[in-house]
């Protein structure tokens, strides 16, 4: 499987087709894996795959625009990728996708191997990608969920009561740093301009304290609701240890419910809020 | 040196939470463990890792108001009040604590973080494990190193060996029931150094190096590397309003954020990711012992374990002494 990635990943670089090729490569750790950007064919022999690349590469592509490159792309990549074209944030032609059939990723840390799945992979419909040019590995047969799981995370908070759920944000967010790394590694999150710098009006600032905490987790797992994929990217980069996926799986499970939409699966589907019609039903 | 039995560990703690407040390592949830304040002499981790915030913002809290000021009760500030024990702050979160010091108390001095700095008294814990990305060695430190510590603490089987370093450590002690040491000072882990007086020597002639583009082509522009770190000590200032007036606040900032050096014009000096995360670099191993005589790392590795995508401080330390840096 490597040895086609970085054949391929040197083919499009050779022949011009690609500037740069946004892969994987081994961290500095010679365990975990890190984004690896090369540029040339000797570079591409520099490129991994393994359960250890959990980074979600199309974060990387709106930064890229304007120059054609190639992408490794997992499924949950790919449905990335997908969110970003629909929201004009990238040329479908200017994105090379290498497309790669994925058995799940590790909750790898640094400097800890692991051989079990994130949780995320356990919910995951997708094994092979959404959208590729060119696809490495064998689609299993369907159905490709290989672990049907319920959200049992989302379910279990749930079912406390009302003043237990409070308790329990509360003490997450009043941990918060504001550091950025949710929004800034968050394939969704390219706004030029962040809410949570605005300066006028000032809807957090750069404050750390518990009330601004709390607007920013909050407006930020809103504003993902109906465009995050659970590429849960935003609590593995916490160092905090936030448990941010819960609230973007409970915002997407509510957006399925109500408008049968799920994020990145179809580049021509509406997307639900930005999507009016004449006659819907007011929620 | 003294020792400390295990069994005498908690009657010492509980006499320091009399005295005043305990801040020690604490386990909040699975593998997270941070400074915390102690309710329960049973709630310290000793044996703990690394937390994730260094002890840093005991001194400089991550948000803190300066003065408040409203109509009807005019202008305060808030009071610093107390007594601080500190306790089992690794050898690299002391020396970050020193390193703190030489921009804080230098003339004129910060007056909040100067009575912080009064009030606590810093009981240091030797490590008996290294961590893959501790390099604290390169700074003329090491894993048992007391040195900026008012007290320090070495664990051996049963308990520590006991040390006071300064006034306020012998104080500190003072309440602990102590036996004469029969156990020798182990020998501390292994942690490899990186020649950093020779990357300062060449730096600055990699300024424009096409390195620096390469390794921020991964970067996220976050702001973890800044926060985790024990000697960033950038913020900024901005008024809050309160129900009836308003607060002066200072925050943590660091200079990977885009807005960071923004100028009121619009225009920003330093636009690009590169020239962020370059200047981090050259502000830790360059400008900051330019001006204070120190290197403006510790070594602790959290830059290197909490970034979400491995930019290693220390691979950029290796690559400027194997001259890759110049090339790309």
């Amino acid at each position: 499987m490597i040895e086609e990635i970085r054949a391929k990943a040197a083919d499009l670089l050779r022949s011009g087709e690609v500037k740069c090729f946004i892969g994987y490569e081994r961290a500095s750790d010679g365990l975990t894996a890190r984004p690896f950007f090369a540029y040339s064919a000797d570079e591409a022999d520099r490129l991994i795959f393994d359960g250890t690349c959990v980074h979600n590469l199309a974060r990387y592509l709106p930064d890229m625009r304007g120059k054609r490159v190639g992408i490794l792309a997992k499924p949950c990549d790919s449905r990335s990728i997908n969110v970003l074209i629909r929201e004009g944030q990238v040329e479908r032609e200017e994105v090379y996708i290498v497309g790669v059939v994925c058995d799940g990723v590790y909750r790898t840390t640094w400097g800890k191997p692991s051989r079990e799945l994130q949780p995320r992979c356990l919910y995951c419909s997708k094994r092979t990608p959404v959208v590729y040019d060119y696809l490495v590995g064998q689609p299993p047969p369907a159905p490709e969920s290989q672990h049907p799981a319920s959200i049992s995370e989302v379910e279990a908070l749930e079912r406390k009561p009302a003043a237990e759920r409070w308790e329990f944000w509360r003490s997450h967010f009043a941990r918060c740093i504001r550091c950025n790394a949710c929004r800034q590694i968050c394939p969704a999150c390219y706004c030029p301009q962040c809410f949570s710098d605005q300066l006028d009006p000032l809807w957090t600032g750069i404050r750390i304290g518990l009330p601004q905490n709390w607007v920013w987790n909050v407006g930020r797992a809103l504003h993902l609701a109906g465009r995050c994929i659970d590429c849960e990217e935003c609590q593995r980069a916490c160092p905090m240890g936030i448990p941010l996926a819960i609230l973007n799986r409970k915002l997407a499970s509510r957006v399925k419910e109500l408008f049968g939409f799920e994020a990145g699966m179809d580049p021509r589907a509406p997307f639900p809020f930005a999507t009016f019609e004449k006659e819907e039903e007011i929620l | 040196m003294k020792f400390l039995s295990n069994g005498n560990l908690r009657g010492w703690l509980e006499s320091l939470m009399g005295m005043g407040s305990l801040i020690a390592p604490v386990d909040l949830e699975p593998g997270l463990t941070l400074f915390s304040q102690v309710r329960d002499p049973g709630e310290v981790n000793l044996e703990y890792e690394i937390t994730p915030i260094p002890p840093k913002d005991l001194f400089f809290p991550s948000s803190e108001a300066l003065f408040r000021f409203s109509p009807s009760r005019g202008y305060e500030i808030p009071r610093i009040e107390g007594e601080t024990f500190l306790l089992g702050v690794h050898p690299c979160d002391a020396l970050g604590i020193r390193l703190m010091d030489f921009p804080f108390l230098s003339p004129p001095a910060d007056p909040r973080y100067e009575e912080r700095r009064r009030r606590t008294t810093i009981i240091g814990l030797g490590c008996v494990k290294a961590r893959p990305e501790c390099f604290c060695t390169s700074f003329g430190i090491g894993p048992l190193d007391p040195s900026n510590a008012d007290a320090f603490l070495v664990p051996v089987p049963g308990g520590f060996l006991v040390e006071a370093k300064t006034g306020k450590g012998a104080r500190a002690l003072a309440s602990a029931k102590l036996k004469e040491a029969s156990i020798p000072i182990p020998k501390p882990p292994e942690v490899s150094a990186i020649d950093v007086e020779a990357v300062r020597k060449v730096a600055l002639s990699l300024f424009d190096s096409p390195y620096w583009g390469r390794l921020a082509d991964r970067c996220l522009s976050c702001k973890v590397c800044a926060y985790v770190c024990p000697s960033c000590y950038c913020f900024d200032i901005r008024d809050y309003p309160t129900r009836d007036g308003a607060e002066r606040v200072r925050s943590w900032d660091s200079c990977q954020s885009p807005l960071f050096t923004r100028q009121a014009s619009g225009y920003d000096p330093r636009q690009t990711k590169a020239s962020r995360l370059r200047n981090r670099f050259y502000h830790k191993f360059s400008y900051f012992p330019d001006e204070f005589g120190a290197f403006g790392c510790t070594g602790c590795g959290r830059c290197v374990r909490y970034c979400p995508v491995n930019i290693d401080i220390r691979e950029t330390l290796s690559a400027i002494l194997r001259g890759e840096a110049r090339i790309a």
